[in-house]
């Protein structure tokens, strides 16, 4: 069975400057591909994935990420 | 050096309790960091500062933006810059103060006249501003106030001098200068050679001229009050004097360690973390307010990414004491002026000039590399759209075979 979904992860790109410390925070959810876009690899979070979810929203320094 | 007493693991004991003062990016890492590593006891934040969470870096970049006042309803870039509310389950004091502690009887004493006790603290109390005068006419930038009040005296487009030549001072003089106002910045020496080196220093301060900021090679010795016309009177170590509207100083900061002064905890009146972030027992530290042992020396370095790094490793700390893995980061720094969107990887050797491994100097868009002596070298991007995970390969090439 899937997990239940219980936040859901954004991304507002213009914001993002690509400075890639939310991959550094929750690899298993974002990447920064080839050109240093970033790319949400999850974005139905799980209650598992949660924390580290909210770890890369804190630590982005340009507040581009949201959990809503 | 003080045995660490670890907490009760919370997956063997009692939960406890654990306080957090400060709830910058120091203190809300840690906070995060405590609850993913399982602890489910009660977590309270105590915070000086009366505002949500915001990023701090965002103050003089972003934030000193777009003067003009923004239409009702549209998201300001102030407001866009708040961060996401302390994590899960926290009580947070926000707008309270940590005046005291008592490590002995583990007890924080609050400004209300409260008591917190403690099974484990986390110190996160950051820095601030430095500055010379308490003048109405003389501007800090440090917290979300400052950043308001600043921005508001900027959209009048007075005469600005900056003091200070660090990535602050020039963010700041770049963004007057954007705003339209006469900027003139003193700094004895290069501006931002002591965080970015020769090479990249030269890039910065010919961007800064090309965009009319007038330099004044000095350094100050004293600012005065010019109390009947207004205004501020900058003495130079060159002898002369400069008469200024609104001064900016960028002069570095101190750490809000005051409260911790009859702690015992403050050694030559610093407070000094190990590798764990550890400060004595049951007692962390990250972020802007701590010194930490480096080679024969010790050092602050008061930045994002530190603060961040450090919160992790000293919030593991508490919960399973020096069996959590000590701190191990490559230092990470960007600088957004005069057209110019710096980002490094590692600690740039200030004489040796780098090698280009992509784009063109001359152009102002390029990717750099420095070899390093022991710890890796350095790597940065100019102008340059590069995943920072690349830019750390960079910074630490292979070792060359034997
Ligand atoms: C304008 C500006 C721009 C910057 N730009 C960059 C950048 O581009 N890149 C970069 O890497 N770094 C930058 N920095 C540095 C970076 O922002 C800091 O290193 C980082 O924010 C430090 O986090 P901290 O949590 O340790 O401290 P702080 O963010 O200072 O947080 C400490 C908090 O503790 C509170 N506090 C203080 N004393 C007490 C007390 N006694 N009781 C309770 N609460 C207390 C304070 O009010 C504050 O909210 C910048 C800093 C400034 C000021
Ligand atoms: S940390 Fe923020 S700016 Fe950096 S890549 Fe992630 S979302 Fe983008």
């Amino acid at each position: 069975m899937a997990a239940t979904v219980v936040a859901h992860l954004e991304l507002d790109r213009p914001r993002c400057e690509g400075h890639g410390l939310c991959e550094e925070a929750a690899p298993d959810l974002m990447h920064l591909d080839d050109e240093g876009e970033l790319v949400l690899d999850v974005t139905d979070i799980s209650e598992q994935d949660l924390e580290a979810a909210r770890t890369a929203v804190r630590v982005c320094p340009v507040a581009a990420l949201k959990l809503a | 050096m003080t045995a660490m007493h670890p907490l009760p693991s919370p997956r063997v004991g009692a939960p406890g309790r654990i306080v957090i003062v400060g709830h910058g990016i120091a203190g809300l890492t840690a906070g995060d960091t405590l609850r993913r590593e399982g602890f489910s006891g009660e977590l309270t934040v105590i915070g000086q500062e009366p505002h949500d969470p915001y990023s701090r870096p965002a103050l003089s970049k972003a934030m000193l933006g777009d003067l003009s006042t923004p239409s009702p309803g549209v998201v300001t870039e102030v407001e866009a810059q708040y961060l996401a509310a302390p994590s899960a389950d926290a009580t947070v004091h926000a707008g309270r103060s940590a005046v005291g502690l008592d490590p002995e009887a583990r007890t924080v004493l609050l400004d209300d006249g409260g008591v917190l006790a403690y099974d484990g603290l986390v110190i996160a109390s950051g820095a601030r501003a430095r500055c010379f005068t308490d003048s109405p006419d003389e501007y800090t930038l440090r917290g979300l106030d400052d950043a308001r009040a600043l921005r508001q005296r900027l959209a009048d487009r007075p005469a600005v001098t900056v003091i200070g030549g660090g990535p602050l001072g020039m963010e700041v003089a770049s963004a007057a200068r954007e705003a339209g106002c006469e900027v003139t910045l003193v700094h004895r020496g290069q501006p931002m050679r002591r965080h970015v080196g020769d090479v990249l220093a030269g890039l910065c301060t010919s961007a800064a001229r090309d965009r009319g900021l007038h330099l004044v090679d000095a350094s100050v010795t004293r600012v005065r009050r010019d109390a009947p016309a207004g205004g501020l009177d900058i003495e130079l170590s060159t002898g002369g004097t400069l008469r200024a509207e609104v001064v900016v100083s960028a002069i570095g900061d101190d750490p809000n360690d005051e409260w911790l002064a009859d702690s015992g905890l403050l050694t030559d009146g610093r407070l000094l973390i190990d590798d764990w972030g550890v400060v004595a027992p049951g007692v962390v530290a990250a972020g802007d307010v701590a010194w930490r042992r480096s080679g024969p020396g010790i050092q602050r370095r008061a930045l994002w990414t530190d603060a961040i790094e450090q919160a992790k490793v000293a919030a593991a700390a508490l919960l399973h004491g020096r069996s959590a893995s000590p701190v191990s980061y490559a230092p990470y720094f960007w600088t957004e002026q005069f057209g110019l969107n710096l980002r490094i990887c590692g600690e740039v050797p200030a004489e040796v000039t780098p090698t280009v491994v992509d784009g063109d100097l001359a152009e102002s868009r390029a990717v750099l590399q420095w070899e390093g002596p022991t710890q890796g070298g350095a790597a940065a991007a100019v102008n340059f759209r590069i995943p920072i995970p690349k830019l750390r390969r960079l910074a630490r090439p292979a070792p060359a075979a034997a």
